[in-house]
C-alpha cells in the first residue's frame, strides 16, 4: 500500500488526469499513430487507400530531391541554432553589461518574439523585397545585388535571417535569467584579475549557463525544423529551385498541394525520426558537457 | 609594499549615504581590520578601494598614485570574498591561474612557479586538480587565497572571508591568515562584522558606524579607551554596561550607589585625549553637577567577596539571572532602575533573587556624554599612540 494517499480513490485521480490524457490522445498520439499507418498506404484525396508496405519509404530513399530537402533542412537547422544562440548570447551580454535602460533594451529585443511568424515574414518581405524593400537600396548601394527571388543561396539566407531574428527574443529571456544567476562576485573577481569582457563571457558565463544553453539548443532545433514553416511559405514557397524546400514545407506541399497523403505521412515520420535522433545526440552531449551548480 | 590613503571618501546610493567622509591611512604592510554592524559602510569602503564601486566624492591614493577613477584591474589589488567566488567549473589550478592567463603578462613557467609556491604556502597542492564542488568551505577559501597571492598584489582586500566557515575552522583560518600576513607582509584591509575577528587579526582596527569612522586604534587601545559609546558597546562581548549617573565633585552618583572617580595627575601630558583631573569632570556650563553615562565592562565588576583587594567601595545589587559560561559565570544584576552584567567566579553560589555586594576595578571606569555619546573620562591614562597624536594634530 502506498504511504502517499493523495486522492480518495482511483476514480478521482483518473478524473483529474482525464483532460490532459484526452487532449494528448486526440491531438497527439492518435494522429501520430494514424500518420504511421498512412505512411504504409498509397492514399490521396478522392482515391481509395491501398496498402503498399514500405514502398513510400523506398521511394523517399531513392529520391534525390528528397535527399536534398533533408540536407537543406539539417543545414538550415544547424545555422538557425548556431546563429540564434550566438546572436542572442551576445545581445544578452550587452544588455547584462549596461547599467541604465536595461528594461528598454530587453523589451526591444524580445519584441519580435511577440510577433506571429506570418506577420514577421510579411514584414521582412517588405524590408528585403528585391525591388521595393527599404533595405534593398542601401544594400545594393554597397555593391551587392539583392535578387533572392531568383537566387537560391540568397533566398536561403533571407529565410535564415528571419528565422534567427524571430527566435532571438525567446532565447534572450532565458539567457538573461541564466546570466543574472551568475554570482556577482565572479564578475568582480574577473574584473579585478583584468579578464577582458569577451573572455569573461566565454570562459566564465557560458560554462555556468550551459544547462540553459543546452535547453535552448534543443528548443531551437525543434523550432528550426517545425516552427519555420510560415517563413518559407510566405517568403519563398520553397523556391527558387527548391533552395529553401525544408522538410516541413516539403511534406506540407506533398500533402496539401499534391494530395499524396501516403507519401506526406511518410515524410512526416522521417522528419520525426530525424529530429528524434538529433535530440538523443543532444541529450547525450548535454550530460557530458553541461555544468550543474555545486 | 603600499600605503593606501583615503581622503574624505563618500559614496551615495541614490539617497542613501553608505560611506560618509572617510579619512584613513592604511600603512605600508599593515593588517588593518574594518569592523562594524551590517550596513555601516565597511564593505562599501572596501569595494571603493577595489574599484568595484565608484566614489561619489573624495580621493583614494595608493602610494603616490591617485587611483580614485582607476579601473579595478589597474589597481593591482586582490580581493577575497565571503562566498569564495571560485569559478565553479574550473579546477583549483585553473581558478588560480585564470586571471594570470587572461592578462598575458606572465609566462607559463612563471605561472607554474607561482602556483607551486602559493600551493606550498597554503598547503593546497592536493586541491589543485579538484573542482570547488569537491572541496570543503575551508579548502575553497584557501584556494581563493591562493588566487589572491599568486598575483603578488600591492594590497589584499578581504570581505568577510571567514564568515561562511564553521566556528572551529574560522579560528584555525584566523591563525593561518595571521601567519600568512607575517610571511608576505602585504598591506591588507580586512572587513568583518565580528569584533572577535577584528581584535584577534588587526594590527589596527577601524570601527565604523553609519558610514563614518568611529575610532581607529590598536585592538587593546580600542578596548580599553573607547572614544564613544558606540565603540564601547560594539567592542567586547558581553558588551560594556551603561548606567545613567550624575557626576558630582569627582563622584559618579546613582540612586543606589556612589562611585568615586579616580583622578590622575593633571598635566602630566600623557593623556592627550581627556584630562583626567577632577576639574575636567565638571561640565563647564552646568557647573558642578552633570549628567553622564557610566561605562564598566562586565569583567571589571566582581562580587565583593571575590576581590577584597579592589577597595572599600561596594554596593548591593539583586541577582536576576545567572549564565554559566564555563570559564566564568555571567551574572545579570539590577540596582535601582539600572541593570548590568557582572563576571563572577565560575562556580560562585549566586542565586537569582539574592543580593550580592558588588565591587569594581577603579582603573577601568569610563564616562560618556549622554547626548553625543562621546567619552570624556577614562579612569586610567590612555597610552600615547601615533593615532592619538595624529588625531590631536588634526583637531
Amino acid at each position: 500500500m502506498s504511504t502517499r494517499e493523495i486522492f480518495d480513490g482511483r476514480l478521482e485521480a483518473a478524473l483529474l488526469l482525464a483532460p490532459t490524457l484526452l487532449v494528448s490522445v486526440v491531438f497527439l498520439y492518435y494522429p501520430t499513430a494514424l500518420a504511421f499507418r498512412t505512411s504504409l498506404f498509397d492514399a490521396g484525396f478522392g482515391r481509395a487507400e491501398e496498402f503498399v508496405g514500405l514502398e513510400n519509404y523506398l521511394t523517399l530513399l531513392e529520391s534525390s530531391a528528397y535527399h536534398r530537402s533533408v540536407a537543406i533542412s539539417v543545414l538550415f537547422a544547424a545555422l538557425v541554432v548556431v546563429g540564434t544562440i550566438t546572436v542572442s548570447l551576445y545581445l544578452t551580454f550587452l544588455i547584462h553589461e549596461v547599467d541604465d535602460g536595461q528594461g528598454w533594451y530587453l523589451i526591444s529585443v524580445i519584441w519580435p518574439y511577440a510577433l506571429p511568424p506570418a506577420v514577421a515574414a510579411l514584414v521582412f518581405l517588405f524590408i528585403l523585397h528585391p525591388t521595393l524593400g527599404v533595405l534593398t537600396g542601401p544594400i545594393e548601394a554597397v555593391g551587392f545585388d539583392v535578387d533572392w527571388f531568383n537566387d537560391g543561396p540568397q533566398a536561403f539566407l533571407v529565410v535564415l535571417l528571419v528565422a534567427i531574428w524571430k527566435q532571438i527574443g525567446y532565447n534572450v529571456i532565458f539567457m538573461i535569467a541564466a546570466m543574472k544567476d551568475v554570482p556577482d562576485a565572479l564578475t568582480e573577481t574577473a574584473e579585478l584579475d583584468g579578464v577582458g569582457r569577451l573572455r569573461r563571457l566565454v570562459s566564465v558565463y557560458v560554462p555556468i549557463m550551459t544547462p540553459t544553453l543546452f535547453f535552448l539548443v534543443i528548443i531551437n532545433t525543434i523550432y528550426a525544423f517545425f516552427g519555420t514553416f510560415a517563413f518559407v511559405d510566405l517568403l519563398t514557397s520553397g523556391g527558387p529551385a527548391n533552395a529553401t524546400n525544408v522538410l516541413i514545407f516539403d511534406l506540407y506541399r506533398e500533402g496539401f498541394s499534391f494530395f499524396n497523403f501516403g507519401v506526406a505521412s511518410t515524410k512526416s515520420v522521417v522528419l520525426f525520426l530525424v529530429v528524434a535522433v538529433l535530440m538523443v545526440i543532444q541529450f547525450r552531449l548535454t550530460e557530458e558537457y553541461s555544468y550543474y551548480g555545486a | 609594499m603600499t600605503t593606501i590613503t583615503l581622503r574624505n571618501l563618500r559614496k551615495e546610493f541614490d539617497d542613501v549615504v553608505a560611506v560618509n567622509g572617510v579619512d584613513l591611512t592604511v600603512r605600508d604592510g599593515e593588517f588593518l581590520v574594518v569592523v562594524g554592524p551590517s550596513g555601516c559602510g565597511k564593505s562599501t569602503t572596501l569595494r571603493l578601494l577595489a574599484g568595484l564601486e565608484t566614489a561619489t566624492d573624495g580621493e583614494i591614493r595608493m602610494d603616490d598614485r591617485d587611483v580614485t577613477g582607476t579601473e579595478p584591474k589597474d589597481r593591482n589589488v586582490a580581493m577575497v570574498f565571503q562566498n569564495y567566488a571560485l569559478y565553479p567549473h574550473m579546477t583549483g589550478r585553473r581558478n588560480i591561474t585564470f586571471g594570470m592567463n587572461a592578462t598575458d603578462s606572465f609566462t607559463d613557467e612563471e605561472i607554474d612557479r607561482r602556483v607551486a609556491e602559493a600551493a606550498e604556502t597554503l598547503d593546497i597542492t592536493d586541491l589543485l586538480d579538484r573542482k570547488p564542488q569537491a572541496m570543503s568551505g575551508g579548502e575553497r577559501q584557501r584556494v581563493a587565497l591562493g588566487r589572491a597571492i599568486v598575483r603578488d598584489p600591492d594590497a589584499f582586500l578581504m570581505d568577510e572571508p571567514l564568515s561562511n566557515l564553521d566556528a572551529k575552522l574560522r579560528i584555525q583560518m584566523r591563525a593561518e591568515l595571521t601567519r600568512l600576513h607575517a610571511e608576505l607582509g602585504t598591506t591588507t584591509v580586512y572587513v568583518t562584522h565580528d569584533q572577535t575577528e577584528a581584535m584577534t587579526l588587526g594590527e589596527r582596527v577601524v570601527v565604523m558606524d553609519d558610514g563614518e569612522i568611529q575610532q581607529v586604534d590598536p585592538p587593546q587601545a580600542l578596548y580599553d579607551f573607547p572614544e564613544n559609546r558606540f565603540v564601547a558597546e560594539f567592542i567586547g562581548d558581553p558588551a560594556m554596561n551603561m548606567i545613567d549617573v550624575a557626576v558630582e565633585g569627582g563622584v559618579a552618583v546613582h540612586d543606589a550607589f556612589r562611585i568615586p572617580l579616580p583622578t590622575g595627575e593633571a598635566g602630566d601630558g600623557k593623556n592627550v585625549e581627556n584630562g583626567t583631573a577632577a576639574e575636567s569632570l565638571a561640565d563647564p556650563e552646568a557647573g558642578d553637577r552633570r549628567k553622564a553615562v557610566l561605562g564598566v565592562r562586565p569583567e571589571d565588576l566582581h562580587p565583593a567577596r571575590d576581590r577584597p583587594d579592589l577597595g572599600e567601595t561596594t554596593f548591593d545589587a539583586t541577582v536576576e539571572v545567572t549564565e554559566p559560561l564555563g570559564d566564568s559565570l555571567l551574572v545579570h544584576c539590577s540596582v535601582g532602575d539600572a541593570t548590568f552584567k557582572m563576571g563572577a567566579e565560575p562556580r560562585s553560589s549566586l542565586e537569582p533573587g539574592g543580593t550580592v555586594s558588588v565591587t569594581y576595578d577603579p582603573e577601568r571606569l569610563h564616562l560618556f556624554e549622554p547626548e553625543t555619546g562621546e567619552a570624556f573620562y577614562h579612569s586610567s591614562t590612555a597610552p600615547v599612540t601615533s593615532d592619538r597624536l595624529e588625531r590631536v594634530a588634526n583637531d
